[in-house]
């Protein structure tokens, strides 16, 4: 039954840097799934591993070893630019360090992954219009993103991650850099997008930020201690 | 990604670093003004190298005296070694019987050219004038106008230039009029009837365009001097395919009664052919010239173009993170290269008109600003500046996007 509604599958993921006598092993064997509708929490160490494997899943890297199924498909060996469509059009990124452009307004941040997907001029200025106004940006839709606040920057971020309606949210560390009250409000605005069907996937290091989560995985050493299914 | 969002996106960046812009620029639009310019100016010094040459006459010869080298040295049509400084030879009446015995040669033309000052009506200036055996110009008569053209007998009439007559002083001069010539040495005057006017833009290559034209008896009386001897011989051969072998003849037939004195048998096309051949050779020099230093530009352009790319490397992997593919971040760099070419192009072909206008009228050079010079100044302009971006460009889409976010 579980296998149906999976939209992540990782068999044996390994993921090594270098070669020879530098080679160093960061994952050692993944093996994990996560289904459709979950709200997971990445947890461990520093240095345990967990930005490569969310990479990994992200289409941003490839894993050494292993089989990554992403929306029951195989994608060990499809190619760059498909993995670039899947990043585009079925995943939303989020980073602990905002990643806006900064020469362009906010409003041409969110609207950048609908051009990337071709979207008509019109339409995705509406959406992105839409999503900052949901998200109480719309005061700074000419803004550039370095002269608002690090709370600020992150619901555009967000708003950038659902431009072109993915099915999963990876967040790496995306309260790391803001206070108490913005981390809640994060939290809560994935918590709604989580509820709204979103899959989010997330790492982070505060306990606090994992209450609505429907799974917390624990990373050591590039293994999996709990969580894995 | 669209075209017009590749296009917004490339005029964005460009917008957003003026000064990396402007600097990147300044290399191609330098090197595009060169182009042109230079282009344009060896254009006009060749047209207007061709226009005097154009309408010359394939099938003449030309006869001088010489000083500085032996019968058949350089310049003539054979190869015969010079001997040396000599004095020039004095071509007379019996030059021009035996060319006139010479098969194949149609026409002679013994000729004494000088400059004079004309008076007119009260005002003065210097002229050509040419003395000329009337009874051997059939290309004179039929190119007259107005009036008749000299005959043998006349030594106080002559046959204006019609851009002499027309237009020249202040009062045109008409068939009728007399005109006065003063020797510029000697104080010698003449007092001379026009006869004739010649047609609008028919003198001949050997005459000028404002020339009088008198007889031999009446250039004589001008010139006082002792031994009137003729300045060339301009022979009209019968077929003009025969030029070059009718001139080699004339000039072993010369070389029997010019022993050890200097002169030279050349047929004018040839002249204007190795002329042709030195405007040719300036032209590609000059467009050489810009060619390097757009080349340099390009150099510029691609080192600019890869601090940028350094600049942008955290932009670049944002943009793969939310789904831009290598051959979008490649594509986005080369409209950024070409369009900065473009415009740069634009600008230094507008630069370049106005430099090569401003050298034409300083130098009083004739500048020519054709449509082939734009489009070679355009197509290097922008060919360069996208070829100088194909290495930045490709560094950019083979960045690594998680290696590229971790940059600072
Ligand atoms: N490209 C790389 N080359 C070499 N080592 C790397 C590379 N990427 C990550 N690492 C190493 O892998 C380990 C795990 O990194 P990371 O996944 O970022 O850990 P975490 O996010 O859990 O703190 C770290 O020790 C890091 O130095
Ligand atoms: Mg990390």
């Amino acid at each position: 039954m579980k296998r149906i509604t999976s939209i992540v599958e990782l068999y044996g993921i390994e993921r090594t840097f270098g070669s020879g006598e530098n080679k160093i092993s960061i994952l050692k064997g993944i093996d994990l799934s996560i289904d459709r509708g979950e709200f997971v929490a990445l947890m461990g160490p520093s240095g345990s591993g967990k930005s490569t494997l969310l990479n990994i899943l992200g289409c941003l890297d490839r894993p050494s070893r292993g089989t990554l199924r992403l929306f029951s498909r195989d994608i060990s060996s499809v190619s760059e630019d498909e993995l670039a469509e899947i990043r585009r059009l079925k995943l939303g990124f989020i980073f602990q360090s905002f990643n806006l452009i900064g020469r362009i307004s906010v409003l041409k941040n969110v609207e950048m992954p609908m051009v990337l997907s071709g979207m008509p001029r019109d339409e995705r200025r509406k959406r992105a219009l839409d999503l900052l106004e949901t998200l109480g940006m719309a005061h700074r839709i000419d803004f550039s993103p370095q002269s608002i606040s690090g709370g600020e920057r992150q619901r555009v971020a967000i708003a950038r991650s659902l431009a072109n309606d993915p099915e999963i949210i990876i967040a790496d560390e995306p309260t790391g850099n803001l206070d108490t009250k913005n981390s809640l409000e994060v939290i809560n605005i994935l918590s709604d997008l989580n509820r709204g069907g979103k899959t989010i996937i997330m790492v982070t290091h505060n306990p606090e930020t994992t209450k609505n989560c429907s799974r917390v995985i624990k990373l050591r050493d590039g293994r999996i201690m709990e969580g894995a299914s | 990604m669209k075209l017009d969002d590749m296009l917004e996106y490339v005029l964005g960046s460009l917008q957003a670093d003026k000064r990396r812009s402007l600097m990147s620029s300044l290399g191609i639009i330098i090197g595009v003004v060169s182009i042109v310019a230079m282009l344009s100016v060896s254009e006009g010094l060749y047209s207007g190298v061709s226009e005097r040459f154009s309408d010359m006459d394939v099938d003449l010869i030309n006869v001088r005296p010489g000083t500085d080298m032996g019968p058949g040295g350089p310049g003539g049509p054979d190869d015969r070694p010079s001997s040396g400084p000599v004095d020039p030879a004095e071509l007379s009446g019996k030059d021009v019987t035996l060319i006139e015995n010479v098969v194949g040669v149609k026409e002679v033309y013994p000729l004494k050219s000088n400059r004079a000052k004309l008076s007119f009506r009260g005002d003065n200036a210097s002229v050509s004038v040419i003395g000329v055996s009337p009874g051997n110009h059939n290309d004179l008569k039929d190119a007259i106008a107005k009036g008749r053209f000299l005959v043998g007998s006349d030594s106080t009439a002559a046959v204006l230039s019609y851009d002499l007559a027309v237009g020249y002083f202040r009062m045109d001069i008409s068939p009728g009029n007399w005109i006065t010539l003063y020797s510029e040495d000697k104080d010698r005057q003449l007092d001379l009837k026009v006869v004739g006017i010649l047609k609008e833009d028919e003198d001949p290559s050997y005459g000028s365009d404002t020339g009088v034209y008198i007889t031999h008896s009446a250039m004589e009386e001008l010139l006082d001097v002792d031994g009137y001897s003729y300045s060339s011989i301009v022979v009209r051969a019968e077929d003009s395919s025969q030029v070059d072998p009718l001139a080699e003849e004339i000039d072993d037939d010369l070389a029997r009664i010019h022993k050890d004195e200097g002169y030279s048998v050349e047929p004018t096309a040839s002249r204007f052919e190795s002329m042709l051949e030195v405007m040719n050779m300036i032209k590609y020099t000059l467009a050489a010239i810009g060619a390097i230093s757009l080349i340099v530009g390009a150099i510029g352009i691609s080192n600019v173009m890869t601090l940028t790319v350094r600049e942008r490397i955290r932009e670049i992997g944002i943009m793969k993170s939310i789904g831009a593919t290598s051959r979008e971040i490649k594509l986005l760099f080369l409209m950024d290269a070409g369009l900065l070419g473009l415009i740069s192009s634009l600008v230094g072909i507008v630069l370049g008109s106005a430099v090569a206008g401003l050298v034409g009228s300083v130098a009083g050079l004739p500048s020519l600003v054709t449509v082939q010079s734009i489009m070679v100044g355009l197509s290097f302009g922008v060919l360069s500046t996208t070829i100088a971006g194909v290495y930045p460009a490709s560094m950019a889409a083979r960045l690594d996007p998680i290696e590229a976010l971790r940059t600072e």
